[in-house]
């Protein structure tokens, strides 16, 4: 078992330093640099989505029109667009999906 | 001379001359060592920026062109530097603490309106290409390798509805806040001309409008400014066709396609080491969100 705290307890920790402490330090025209490390540090603190596997071959379809409203692959489709960016808006831009739902 | 704020494909220089004992203010524009393939010379962008001015667009006057990379590494033009700022942020913050600056928006669309009245064929500009915008972005994510099915979604559906083409004008294909040096109520001069191509006038018009370039003000639809009606009216004015706001919506979905296309290649060159900047890489993380918006766009019912 690898040592504790794991990784998202020491890059939580560490943004935590870098916004309340060391951001303010810092003059006006660099703080943008620390804003973006430690968006950095709250991506990689999140857990990697898994691998869509079931949309293989979409790209295709969708050009082909055989997804298209009316197609019976249409629904299916859709919904596992969306399950897979969902799981990647979680980790890269979850208020994406909290300000709307289609 | 001093390094001002650039984009992240050119440098922009502050030079301060004498020229016959009047001083000059100038602005020196040359491309960084790693620039994206789909963006124009400083040569070809020198010739958009001379159409531009003699059509009464307002843009920093173009002064000279210089070809020869041996001079100061990279070809670079110099224009008249004018007064005025670009911050998307900062223009949208003002403007939505007077709840929203309609004077501004107007001013925008009389901006465009008059880039618009650039027709081809020109022959100076004759290195510009036709755009068929589906066609391209599928070229793009191609070439990308990563499959993104909403964004094919979005296509299909724009493909699946399109409106009849109008004659093709000159976009400026990057008209938006941010790119936009505006002073007061006024704006200043147009900048960025380098991914300008002939195409659908709409196509300007979705990507000032559409919700990725109104940095937080969501609900001042005219890149944050102001109003839509207000910036379709100024637009209006000028070009003598007032635009269909249901039209303009569906360019706006095409904007967000392309923004997300775009987004993924400028990380794809931190990926690749070919510029390796958190900057770069953190805007590949703003492509799932505007996937996701995509897709809300394209199932909303939008014409």
């Amino acid at each position: 078992m690898p040592e504790r705290p794991d990784a998202p307890d020491l890059l939580a920790t560490a943004r935590a330093l870098l916004l309340e402490s060391l951001l303010p330090a810092l003059p006006r025209e660099r703080q943008l640099e620390a804003r973006m490390i430690a968006r950095a540090m709250e991506i990689a603190a999140r857990p990697a989505p898994p691998a869509a596997t079931v949309l293989a071959g979409a790209t295709a379809m969708i050009r082909a029109g055989q997804a298209d409203p009316g197609e019976p692959a249409h629904a299916a489709l859709l919904a596992a667009i969306r399950e897979e960016l969902r799981a990647r808006c979680a980790v890269s831009d979850p208020r994406a999906i909290r300000e709307k739902t289609p | 001379m001093a390094r001002l704020s650039g984009g992240a494909i050119q440098q922009n220089w502050g030079v301060e001359a004498t020229l016959d004992s009047a001083p000059q203010r100038w602005v020196l524009r040359t491309d960084n060592a790693t620039t994206l393939a789909v963006s124009r010379s400083r040569v070809e962008e020198f010739a958009l920026l001379r159409a531009a001015h003699e059509a009464g667009v307002t843009v920093a006057e173009p002064l000279f062109c210089c070809a020869d990379a041996g001079v100061a590494g990279a070809p670079f033009f110099v224009m008249r530097r004018v007064a005025g700022t670009a911050s998307g942020h900062a223009l949208a913050k003002a403007a939505a603490a007077r709840g929203g600056n309609t004077a501004l928006a107007a001013a925008h669309g009389r901006e465009l309106a008059r880039i618009h009245r650039i027709r081809p064929p020109r022959a100076e500009l004759a290195f510009l290409g036709h755009n068929d915008f589906i066609a391209e972005m599928r070229a793009r994510l191609d070439d990308a390798g990563t499959p993104r099915p909403a964004l094919e979604w979005g296509l299909r559906h724009m493909e699946r509805n399109a409106p009849p083409a109008l004659p093709p004008v000159l976009l400026h294909r990057d008209f938006r806040s941010g790119n936009v040096m505006v002073d007061g109520d006024a704006v200043t001069a147009v900048l960025d001309w380098e991914f300008a191509g002939w195409g659908d006038p709409y196509e300007d018009l979705g990507w000032f409008t559409a919700r990725c370039w109104r940095f937080g003000q969501d609900h001042l639809e005219a890149g944050g400014i102001g109003p839509l009606d207000a910036f379709l009216a100024g637009y209006a004015a000028e070009a003598g066709w007032t635009p269909d706001p249901a039209r303009v919506r569906y360019w706006q979905l095409g904007a967000t396609i392309r923004w997300a296309v775009i987004a993924a290649d400028q990380a794809l060159r931190h990926i690749s080491g070919q510029e390796r900047s958190l900057e770069l890489a953190l805007t590949g993380h703003m492509v799932p969100g505007l996937e996701w918006e995509v897709l809300e766009m394209a199932n909303a019912g939008t014409p």
